[in-house]
């Protein structure tokens, strides 16, 4: 059964459909790139899948949840379950990194202490130990990317939605972002789709790339 | 600095608010009692043909018969040549009330007490009775009006305290919403701030209560109006505290869901 499953949909903002008649699925355990220029609409179906952007036609399932009947409280069940990485990182100024990166698990109801030892393992991992007690304004926008990163994966959800996570990065932390990713498929079965401007050059992964235009999907390889 | 500043707007309009409904309670206790002081010393006197036990009027609370025998006896000195005894003399009545009467009222039990053909004068002493109670009525009405203007102006502090909260707190609820926390898990920190900030204003009103109550001026005049106000100090503390911790509640519970998912 496919984790996502869009059927002549029609996505946008206030009845103005961005993406239009697109059908596609994700499977579970499938590496995405959502690929297309700016303003092609990959952001738009990021926000859809989280239930940001309504669907003004069609259908939309995911993990099984129809989207465009969706209800507030199904909504926060259905989030529960994603790992959301975001272009400006939203990551919760006034906390921690620490604290920001055991968001989901405390959401999810597991208790302070094992949290936060999971949230160390993790930062340590995207090589953010040494500052676990700073707060987002205190770091470059790399480590801030790689902290929203640790905090999108470290409830293992069903799913990573990332949109636009290596654009504005150096070499290096795009490279240290991608591994996250990959590492995060592989050893942990989560379905990621990115959306990029491209695919980066020394990708070594198999996946599949959705390519985006004039709100139209494509499905390339 | 603006975190200090904004506890102290709400801190500050909880407890204009706790304030204005304390001391409204204190007044209404006040004039209930200076109401029953007067009511005690008030009684319509009725003259009647016929000995009464009873009148089926909902506001009186008893009848009293007045004894006549010491003015009898006056009369009797002063008109020897007049023989009284064989005089029929009327029964003379104090009506006392449950409550004391609006001008309004005082004309509808009179008219009710006229309607019984063996009564044959009522007297109500209207005009003493009517100042003071508009006097009375005056007062509550002035502080209840005064009050009310207190607690209107403390709700608008909070409505502006709201606005300023919606601010400070929005992005860190909206991330959170992001990631499916719920309700309780969103407003956590505002219902946190807001249950402090209650006890707080809950904390100084009280401490400015327990100085008016024992403030000599304030009991000069209780004395001096005969009024021993009955306030339980433990009971006042429970109802301030209902007030202040609602009020505070209901305002973070408005900010947190204001936000749209």
């Amino acid at each position: 059964m496919a984790l996502i499953d869009a059927k002549n949909l029609y996505i946008g903002y206030e009845n103005e459909a961005v993406i239009k008649n697109a059908n596609f699925k994700i499977n579970p355990k499938d590496f995405v790139f959502l690929t297309g220029i700016s303003g092609s609409g990959k952001t738009t179906i990021i926000k859809s899948i989280y239930g940001e952007v309504p669907v003004i036609k069609g259908s939309l399932n995911v993990g099984g949840i129809e989207l465009n009947k969706i209800k507030k409280s199904k909504l926060s069940y259905l989030r529960k379950y994603l790992g959301v990485v975001f272009q400006d990182y939203k990551l919760i100024p006034e906390w921690t990194i620490l604290k920001n990166v055991m968001l989901p698990m405390l959401i999810s109801g597991i208790d302070k202490q094992t949290a936060e030892n999971e949230a160390i393992k993790l930062l340590s991992r995207v090589k953010l130990s040494h500052k676990l007690d700073r707060y987002p304004k205190e770091l470059s926008g790399g480590e801030q990317q790689r902290a929203a990163i640790a905090r999108a994966i470290i409830h293992e959800p069903v799913m990573i939605l990332a949109d636009e996570p290596i654009s504005g990065l150096d070499e290096y932390s795009a490279n240290l972002v991608m591994e996250l990713f990959i590492m995060a498929n592989r050893e942990k079965d989560i379905t990621v789709m990115i959306a990029s401007h491209s695919i980066p050059h020394t990708f070594n992964i198999n996946y599949r790339q959705i390519h985006l235009e004039k709100g139209h999907l494509y499905e390339l390889s | 600095m603006n975190s200090l500043k904004s506890h102290f707007a709400l801190i500050l309009a909880l407890i204009s608010i706790l304030i204005s409904i304390f001391l409204f309670r204190i007044f209404n206790n006040i004039l209930h009692q200076y109401q029953q002081n007067i009511l005690h010393n008030y009684s319509i006197v009725i003259v009647s043909e016929k000995k009464i036990s009873n009148i089926n009027i909902k506001e009186i609370a008893k009848i009293e018969p007045i004894n006549i025998s010491t003015q009898l006896n006056a009369m009797k000195s002063k008109f020897k040549n007049i023989n009284l005894s064989s005089v029929k003399m009327p029964y003379f009545y104090k009506l006392k009330l449950k409550t004391l009467p609006s001008p309004n009222k005082l004309n509808e039990i009179e008219g009710v007490l006229k309607s019984f053909p063996y009564i044959k004068r009522v007297l109500t002493y209207r005009s003493s009775q009517t100042k003071i109670y508009n006097l009375l009525m005056l007062l509550k009405t002035t502080t209840s009006l005064f009050m009310a203007i207190i607690a209107v102006l403390g709700f608008l502090l909070i409505l502006k305290q709201l606005e300023v909260w919606k601010l400070e707190h929005n992005e860190r609820m909206y991330i959170m919403e992001l990631f499916g926390a719920p309700f309780w898990f969103r407003g956590a920190a505002l219902f946190k701030i807001a249950f402090i900030d209650s006890l707080m204003a809950l904390f100084v009103t009280f401490i400015c209560l327990i100085y008016i109550q024992n403030s000599l001026l304030y009991k000069t005049i209780l004395q001096d109006l005969n009024i021993t106000l009955n306030i339980n100090l433990l009971n006042e503390f429970g109802i301030l505290a209902t007030v202040s911790v609602c009020i505070s509640i209901f305002s973070s519970i408005v900010v947190v869901s204001g936000r749209k998912i």
